[in-house]
């Protein structure tokens, strides 16, 4: 490059420029040329030049505009980027609980339980909660369809009132086929709509049906009606195979009553007495304090025994002939009775087998001991449940006969939900028109003639009256998404009312409930104060409402139906239930409360029967009835607790809905689809049942059970159930882990302290300093062992707050799931004979936290505040900090799990992170919610509220088990529950780890154990 | 001379070898065309790491879930793998270092090999950190250097941290004791040879000319080095044990992890120098300068090594069942019988019992019997590693938690990949450098010159005067 005239510089003293001599480099004189000058005046000056033009001719583009829309007008007390909450009412199922809905910029993104709602006390269940992904789905119909194409509602709507005329015109019937409607207002306009026509009827009808129960009152109190239960009242429960912490009627409810009924950290504590008779181990009978397994055609022969037990010992004659052998010891139903006799009047026999006879000796039972009035109440019918099986089976009866012109449906599938035996689909045949009113396509779709879809129920208006006066008032809390009409509408529009659903709520409030609540307020204000607080009660707990008994018609049973074959059981499973969210990632992803199994129904057979069949968890076995019912092929699951002759299977799978399932979770060599063969997500069970005696049945006799050599692997988040180790494996005196405490109520009173463990307790002096020492603020939780049922609400709650992803059936067997909040559910005992407990389990914030010291690059530190804080973009994921974690908490990205449906993202919480690949996450405690509350506490200048946060898990959490708060704080609710607690224990804490989540020992009131243990323990 | 020798103990290079033909016969295995034999074995090597080059890449597309890992077993192959190769990487300099500072001088026929098994062996270990992470492209968040985010340091209280500054301090220092060592033999080759390859070796030689100014600070900067990597060999395989053993999960936790995981090492560093040296001393015709001594020497090593470690395997037992923890006792019972009863037994069967047929010197002279013994070595070890981490983790506090582990078909070709590297660096180590250090073999040679003229850097004459060994000292 340089010519010979430039004068040569070098760069440093070591370089030659001139190789020929190579001497010049040493020359001392170019010391003094400090001037570099590679870049010539005039090339430079060029350089600049083009870049300046350079610049500014691409600066000459126009930028592309941006449309942002300014709210010239800010709506009032809206604040862009501020959560807005709304009370509404959950649909997710005819229950009715409260429902607080977190709106962010217009969009609900968080379902919580309404704290002040007198039934549902601020627990939302885990089908509740992710109700929220079904607003946000893709799915769902976006317009009416007509014979399966898209129409306008026009046009639907000239053609629908056309055939029905046409219909009506000719003496046929017009039928509305329904699930049970708890809205009064709703009820009213089905009625006027019913009305106008010569013959129209309507058809309710529950698939987990409760029929009987309604019928047996029509028996014996000649009201038909689901009565109102108040667990809260009752000292002594015994449920015959009702599931009613997880499943029955109104689980939310229930468990709200069941924990105010056990109390122990009262001054005088307190505890009811649950007894559980049931064939399959199902939540309930999980929580029991003395369970039993019975076949389920013992049940009325050992509630007859139990009746002509309590009729002795309240001075009733019975005339009884002689009764069956039975497998419940004499000894228990006499001390059951007795125990039931003491309690005279606070006591509740109930049962979830829909019988009719069964229904009527409960009935008895609960007469007998006073309790019509206490802890049930006829005269507050229950709008729950309204289902009448009898009137579904004369029906389908009409409909085969073509009796019937025209069937709508509305929130039911009877397709999926009915026997097959009945033969609906066949009687559909005979139907001219069939409308059916549905959010999204299932297997009532092919055959209907017309679909209108209604909107989610969060998209729309409703009120309930799930008990007389107590008026809950749902409000839309976001635009209708697609092109949708609630039903309410819809038979208006066909009957010429041009009303909007709001309009039609305020008329009826207005003229039913306002004259009601004698408010001095005006109508509006009313209403408005109503839509605030979510609901109005208006009721009165009073009435009696058991005068009469008709005694006549309670029969007693002397025999056992079915013998000693086997006997399938279909059972309704947490999250799952009918069926109806089958579709919901979020409800196939969270693990069933006692099996822990995902993404699949299976049969659930006892210890002992696997054993006899030579089958274990995974071996496919055929199951077929004697008659020509469809045979399935299940996967077996070892369930302790299961009855000898019962297969269980739940219902509410094998559904079309679960056929968007089939590409669901990541997808490399080695992964398998979450759908089976037929592309679904488990097999139907309910085709197998069977309307008997205008019951419709929930088990049937006579099943046999072949295995057909055939493997599924099932997808468990627990792969070891019991909390002992391997009997083979065990060392010596360390065969049960110390993890979880627990004791008997008998002990507890004598000594607060029973059931402790003993380990080894770290002194004051330490041989280091605490790393974080905690003077300030410091978060904590406590978790109160007793109360918590496992039902799960707060995993889901979680995976709602925090975008936790779902990973799919093949993920889960590979024991990748994602959940931060994880509830370990242990068997002890022997065989069949087996407790179960509990326990939650998510980031234990531990102050000397094991995974903190690992991580080599500090994504993983210990806050100001006592948390232990996860720093995503910080994470390289070495993994280390989940291998030290003791628990087990931390869960890992092992894939991009890519979120495609675009609407479903709408659920997302935008004030969490959406975790990328390859990184390290973990339950926060909810730290955006400890910010929000510190952020409000900072604008309003105050400090931070001793109860100002509330976690997500806390927050839905039915049975009030979850305590959180800053333990340093005196007044806060944490510290006030820990506050020398003689049961507070925390796991593992002889590691020395600190954990921050506090647990309470389980106390169970068990009939006989651990009043002599806690007599050693004090000795 | 060789004659008088003989009644005293063999010559540790037979064939009556002056120096040239040393030169001769070390040069020319590099200066031939390669044989069909090489290129077989080049070609079976490359594929392996092909294969294991692809299962990495779609690993690093697809994510670290392409492993068979879970929430509960985080580490398998991917550490297995990790400290088996740091393992293997004992041996060298432990020959080169420690040996030489013990005046063994049977070393100098494999310690040029030994090393870059050492240094291939680090290459392979240090992937597998890398590629274990979530986010690899960002691995160099865990080397501390001055930065815009705080700055925000490393935590330099993970272990993690700590393998980084041990590893690659290990492999520079073997780097370097290995390339100083080479510096004479590429100045021999440079010598012999013209054209390019003159030229390239005369670059790599650094221009060494062989005078006594050179060779005397060769020697001081030798010894110097080996004294620095003594250390290394016992803190790089502490700091790996320390992954484990400052981890709070039972059979992590023990204290006994660093002389155990060293014994291992050198155990399983020599096992491999076996494996490979029986390989190429039959290919490459060093029946002279890899003798039945050498490989006596080595077992007697592996013996005393291969104990150690069954030792500590009973001290762990023993110091589980006398803590009293049941958490601690529980790990040690699930090792033997649960369901990873066969790893362990693997390990034991390969890493204690199988070497103790080394005992008979008719087993430790039959070099197929030690060929497949060292093969057993190498996978008792690699078994171990896994026992350690898998069963720990498998089953630790929670019943709730515990989970199996099944490698994925990635993790397998990924393994299969290291040594498809590792052997694919050999190979081309054995094609283009010396196998034998030239100029330390000439050292040893008893040619029965006067010492004057032997070359001197191997032995400092006064050491000579001390250290009486027959075969030198019997002239």
């Amino acid at each position: 490059m340089p010519d010979s005239k430039t004068k040569q510089y070098w760069r440093s003293p070591g370089e030659e420029v001139d190789s020929a001599d190579g001497v010049s480099g040493n020359d001392l004189d170019a010391w003094r040329e400090p001037t570099p000058a590679y870049v010539r005046r005039r090339s430079f000056l060029k350089a600049v030049g083009f870049g300046v033009a350079g610049l500014t001719v691409s600066g000459c583009q126009q930028t592309p505009e941006i449309k942002a829309i300014p709210l010239p007008i800010q709506p009032a007390g809206v604040t862009a980027g501020r959560p807005m909450h709304y009370a509404t009412v959950c649909g997710a199922c005819t229950a009715g609980c409260g429902m607080l809905a977190t709106c962010r910029d217009g969009r609900p993104t968080k379902l919580e339980g309404l704290p002040e709602h007198p039934t549902s006390a601020g627990g939302l269940c885990a089908m509740g909660q992710a109700s929220l992904l079904g607003l946000y789905d893709q799915l769902r119909f976006d317009a009416p369809q007509q014979d399966g194409n898209a129409t306008t509602w026009d046009e639907a709507d000239q053609a629908i009132v056309a055939r029905l005329k046409n219909i009506d015109e000719s003496g046929k019937a017009i039928c509305l086929l329904t699930g049970s409607v708890a809205s009064p207002t709703l009820n009213q306009v089905i009625d006027g709509f019913l009305g106008s026509y010569q013959d129209g009827r309507r058809v309710n009808f529950d698939s987990l049906s409760s029929s009987t129960i309604a019928d047996a009152h029509q028996a014996t109190h000649g009201v038909r009606a689901v009565p109102q239960f108040y667990f809260d009242k009752a000292e002594v429960i015994v449920s015959f195979g009702a599931d009613f912490l997880g499943t029955w009627i109104s689980p939310v409810q229930f468990t709200t009553q069941r924990t105010a009924g056990r109390q122990l950290d009262r001054d005088e504590p307190f505890m009811s007495f649950h007894a559980q008779f049931e064939s399959c181990t199902s939540l309930t009978g999980a929580n029991a304090d003395l369970r039993m397994a019975l076949a389920p055609g013992e049940f009325g022969l050992e509630l007859t025994r139990l009746a002509v037990k309590v009729a002795e010992l309240t001075n009733q004659s019975v005339d009884v002939e002689t009764l069956a052998e039975s497998s419940i010891p004499q000894q228990t139903i006499e001390e059951l009775a007795d125990r039931l006799v003491h309690a005279k009047g606070h006591s509740l026999v109930i049962s979830g087998e829909n019988d009719l006879k069964v229904q009527k000796l409960c009935n008895f039972i609960n007469h007998s001991l006073g309790n019509y009035g206490s802890t049930l109440n006829i005269s507050q019918p229950s709008g729950i449940r309204q289902g009448n099986d009898g009137e579904l089976a004369a029906l389908v009866a009409d409909m085969k006969s073509g009796a019937v012109g025209a069937l709508l449906v509305h929130a039911t599938n009877p397709l999926f939900e009915l026997p097959a035996s009945l033969g609906f689909v066949e009687a559909l045949d005979n139907v001219d028109v069939v409308v059916q009113f549905s959010t999204r396509p299932d297997e009532t779709t092919e055959y209907a003639d017309f679909v209108c879809p209604i909107p989610h129920f969060l998209e729309g208006w409703n009120d309930y009256e799930i008990r007389p006066g107590l008026y809950s008032l749902g409000q839309p809390v976001i635009q209708t998404l697609f092109d949708t009409r609630p039903l309410m509408e819809s038979l208006g529009q066909w009957t010429g009312e041009t009303a909007g659903s709001r309009d039609l709520i305020q008329r009826f409030w207005e003229s039913t409930v306002y004259p009601q609540a004698e408010s001095r307020e005006s109508f509006p204000k009313f209403f408005h104060t109503a839509l605030h607080d979510g609901f109005v009660d208006v009721g009165t707990d009073s009435g009696e409402g058991a005068d009469s008994f008709a005694l006549e018609a309670v029969e007693p049973v002397t025999v056992v139906t079915g013998g000693n074959e086997f006997s399938l059981v279909a059972y309704a499973k947490v999250g799952l239930q009918n069926g109806t969210h089958a579709c919901n990632p979020w409800l196939q992803e969270m693990p069933d409360p006692v099996s822990k199994v995902t993404w699949d129904n299976y049969a659930c057979l006892s210890v002992a029967t696997a054993k006899l069949l030579g089958v274990e968890e995974g071996d496919v076995v055929r199951l077929s009835l004697d008659d020509s019912s469809p045979s399935l092929e299940l996967p077996v699951y070892v369930l302790p607790g299961v009855h000898d002759q019962v297969v269980a299977v739940a219902f509410g799978y094998g559904g079309v809905a679960t056929e968007r399932f089939a590409g669901i979770g990541p997808s490399w060599i080695e992964s398998r689809p979450t759908v089976n063969a037929e592309g679904r997500v488990g097999q139907n069970i309910a085709p197998l049942m069977n309307l008997e005696n205008n019951v419709l049945r929930n088990w049937r006799p006579g099943l046999s059970v072949q295995p057909t050599g055939e493997k599924h692997e099932l997808a468990s988040t627990q792969t070891w159930h019991r909390i002992t180790v391997p009997k083979n494996l065990a060392p010596p005196g360390a065969e049960r882990r110390p993890i979880v405490q627990e004791t008997s109520f008998a002990a507890f009173q004598k000594d607060p302290h029973s059931g402790h463990i003993e380990h080894h307790e770290f002194g004051p002096d330490k041989l280091y300093p605490p790393d974080h020492p905690t003077d300030g603020r410091q978060w904590a939780m406590a978790i109160d062992l007793t109360k918590c049922t496992g039902c799960s609400a707060c995993v889901v709650a979680c995976q709602a707050e925090n975008n936790i992803s779902v990973v799919g059936k093949d993920e889960v067997r590979r024991r990748r799931d994602m959940h931060w909040m994880r509830i370990d559910r242990y068997f002890s005992g022997e065989g069949d004979d087996v407790e179960v407990v509990h326990q939650p389990m998510m980031c234990q914030h531990c102050d000397n936290a094991s995974c903190e010291n690992v991580c080599p690059v500090l994504a993983t530190i210990q806050t100001s505040e006592g948390l232990n804080a996860q720093v995503y973009n910080r994470c390289v994921g070495t993994r280390y900090c989940a291998n030290n974690c003791a628990y087990k908490v931390r869960r890992f990205n092992w894939f991009y799990y890519d979120r495609p449906d675009g609407l479903e993202n709408m659920a997302l919480n935008p004030e969490v992170t959406v975790r990328s690949r390859g990184i390290m996450e973990k339950c926060s405690f909810c730290v955006q919610r400890i910010q929000n509350a510190k952020i409000e506490a900072r604008v309003q200048g105050i400090p931070v509220a001793a109860d100002a946060v509330q976690t997500a898990c806390q927050q839905s959490c039915p049975a009030d088990a979850i305590v959180f708060g800053d333990i340093n704080h005196p007044e806060s609710p944490v510290s006030r529950l820990m506050r020398d607690n003689p049961r507070a224990f925390r796991v593992l804490e002889e590691l020395d780890v600190e954990p921050s989540v506090h647990y309470l020992t389980k106390v169970r009131n068990s009939v006989d154990v651990a009043a002599s243990e806690g007599d050693e323990h004090h000795g | 001379m060789a004659e008088v020798q003989a009644g005293l103990r063999q010559p540790l290079i037979l064939g009556n070898k002056k120096p040239v033909d040393v030169s001769n016969d070390i040069c020319e295995i590099i200066e031939r065309k390669p044989t069909g034999l090489w290129w077989a074995a080049f070609l079976a090597s490359l594929t392996m790491l092909i294969v294991g080059t692809v299962a990495v890449i779609y690993q690093m597309r697809v994510g670290i879930g392409t492993w068979g890992l879970n929430r509960t077993v985080g580490w398998a192959f991917d550490i297995t793998n990790f400290v088996f190769w740091i393992g293997i990487g004992h041996a060298g300099t432990l020959i080169s270092a420690i040996l030489f500072l013990f005046r063994q001088k049977w070393r100098t026929s494999v310690n040029r090999a030994a090393e870059a098994m050492t240094l291939f062996a680090v290459m392979c270990a240090g992937i597998f950190p890398l590629i274990h992470m979530g986010r690899p492209w960002l691995f160099y968040w865990i080397l501390p250097y001055p930065n815009f985010r705080g700055p925000l340091w490393v935590n330099f209280r993970s272990p993690l941290a700590w393998d980084f500054f041990a590893i690659s301090t290990y492999f520079t220092i073997s780097f370097l004791f290995w390339y100083l060592g080479l510096m004479p033999d590429l100045a021999t080759i440079r010598d012999r040879a013209t054209g390019l390859r003159k030229k390239i070796m005369g670059f790599f030689s650094f221009g060494w000319d062989g005078s006594s100014r050179t060779w005397s600070r060769f020697e001081v900067v030798y010894l110097l080095l080996a004294g620095l990597a003594t250390p290394l060999v016992l803190s790089v395989h502490t700091i790996v044990s320390m992954d484990f053993a400052t981890a709070i999960i039972p059979g992590w936790h023990t204290t006994i992890f660093p002389p155990y995981f060293v014994a291992g090492a050198i155990f399983s560093g020599f096992a491999m120098v076996l494996t490979l040296m029986l390989i190429a001393r039959k290919v490459m015709h060093l029946e002279d300068y890899f003798t039945v001594r050498h490989v006596d020497a080595m077992c007697k090593i592996i013996i005393v090594t291969g104990s150690i470690v069954g030792l500590a395997y009973l001290t762990e037992f023993f110091t589980a069942a006398y803590s009293g923890n049941g958490y601690e006792q529980f790990v040690f019972f699930n090792r033997a019988a649960g369901p990873f009863a066969w790893a362990y037994w693997t390990m034991v069967t390969c890493n204690v019992i199988s070497p103790q047929l080394l005992w008979f010197k008719k087993i430790r002279t039959n070099l197929v019997l030690v060929f497949l013994l060292s093969i057993v070595v190498n996978i008792g070890m690699w078994f171990e590693r896994f026992v350690i981490i898998v069963t720990s983790l498998h089953r630790d506090f929670l019943p709730s938690s515990w989970a199996d582990y099944t490698p994925s078909i990635i993790e397998i070709l990924t393994l299969i990949g290291s040594f498809g590297l590792f052997l694919t660096l050999f190979l081309l180590f054995c094609r283009f450098l010396p196998v034998i250090a030239v100029s330390e073999v000439k050292g040893i040679l008893s040619t029965g010159k006067p010492r004057a003229e032997r070359p001197a850097f191997a032995e400092h004459p006064e050491a000579d005067e001390e250290e009486v060994e027959p075969e030198l000292a019997g002239v």
